[in-house]
């Protein structure tokens, strides 16, 4: 146990000094180079040395407790918003099936983003992450276009979920 | 401490492995014993670390994910995640069929597909909607209850689980009836 301490010890020695002394080297090598990378094998990752303390994120309200509480707000009036939706009709009331699309867009996007921060993050990920994140923003992007252009140019999702249940 | 009392094959072999050998000195045998081709490789020893976290890589690991005891707690919370996400890729991917080939998949098109399928396809799609729908929708109530400081023992985790599953159970049936 204390032989892995050390060894660990003298890897992170190694790891800082490389990368006080690496400028940009292209990714490849970094992955090739195995004794430059911040990646143990089923260690923790450092920066720097053991005794320099777990780096975190900046404390942000937005990305924080606002974030939690705008999550928990719009899953509970996901609630009445289908129920409404669903026992008028989207044709009749176009506005609230517009605001049930978005919700429900906004919501799946949430939903995603936790998955790519509990399996693909950023931390362990270096590259993976942000790109898988970057990927998610831009099809949810895709996504509300498609579903303003079927909500306007079409019956709505609540009409053709109706439709689509009795036919 | 051990007795090392010769006895069977053991003193043979060890004769035989032990026994000088002329393989070296004779042409003919050296010949006919093929030549060990192994490439070596000069690393410097800052190369060990290198070697070690490759090898540390390659190293298998014990079984822990698949041998957890299936429980109502982490199967419910993953059955919530793998609901959502699907129920969420049928409405990404809609949206995007939708936005590249609106004349494919504009809403006619799709509800005369589904109301050329035969009946038992369609109470069988309905019912792979409704349910992934239905314990999604009763989890997420579930975990509201849960942030409003609800359910928080593990009594209330179960009897509120329980209670998810029986109202997936006759939610499901009711939309697949409606």
């Amino acid at each position: 146990m204390s032989s892995a301490l050390v060894a660990r010890a003298a890897f992170n020695r190694n790891v800082a000094s490389a990368l006080a002394r690496r400028s940009l080297r292209p990714l490849a090598v970094q992955a090739r180079g195995a004794a430059d990378s911040a990646y143990v094998p089923g260690g923790p990752i450092y920066r720097g040395t053991v005794n320099d303390p777990t780096p975190f994120p900046p404390p942000s309200k937005t990305h924080g407790s606002y974030h939690w509480a705008f999550e928990r707000l719009l899953s509970a009036g996901l609630v009445p918003l289908t129920v409404a939706a669903f026992a008028t009709s989207g044709t009749n009331y176009p506005i609230l099936d517009g605001l049930l699309g978005i919700s429900l867009v906004m919501h799946s996007h949430i939903g995603f983003d936790s998955i790519l921060v509990d399996y693909l993050h950023p931390r362990k990920f270096p590259f993976l992450g942000p790109a898988f994140t970057w990927l998610l923003r831009a099809t949810t992007v895709g996504v509300l276009v498609g579903v303003y252009q079927f909500n306007t140019n079409d019956i709505g999702l609540t009409e053709l979920i109706a439709k689509a249940w009795h036919a | 401490m051990y007795s090392t009392r010769a006895v069977g094959l053991a003193p043979a072999f060890r004769q035989a492995a032990l026994r000088p050998r002329n393989v070296a000195r004779n042409p003919v045998l050296r010949t006919l014993i093929a030549k060990r081709t192994v490439q070596t490789e000069s690393l410097p020893p800052s190369a060990e670390q290198q070697i070690l976290n490759q090898q540390r890589l390659r190293r298998p690991s014990s079984p822990h994910f698949t041998i957890y005891q299936p429980q109502l707690t982490w199967i419910g919370s993953i059955a919530n995640r793998v609901t959502g996400a699907g129920l969420s890729v049928l409405l990404y991917g809609y949206a995007l069929a939708y936005l590249v080939a609106p004349g494919t998949f504009d809403s006619t098109h799709v509800i005369e597909f589904i109301g050329g399928l035969p009946d038992a396809l369609k109470y069988a799609g309905k019912a792979i909607l409704a349910a992934p729908f239905a314990y999604h929708s009763w989890n997420g109530l579930r975990h509201l209850g849960w942030d409003l400081g609800k359910f928080l023992t593990l009594k209330g985790a179960y009897t509120s689980g329980y209670a998810v599953l029986a109202a997936t159970a006759v939610s499901t049936v009711a939309l697949v009836f409606m």
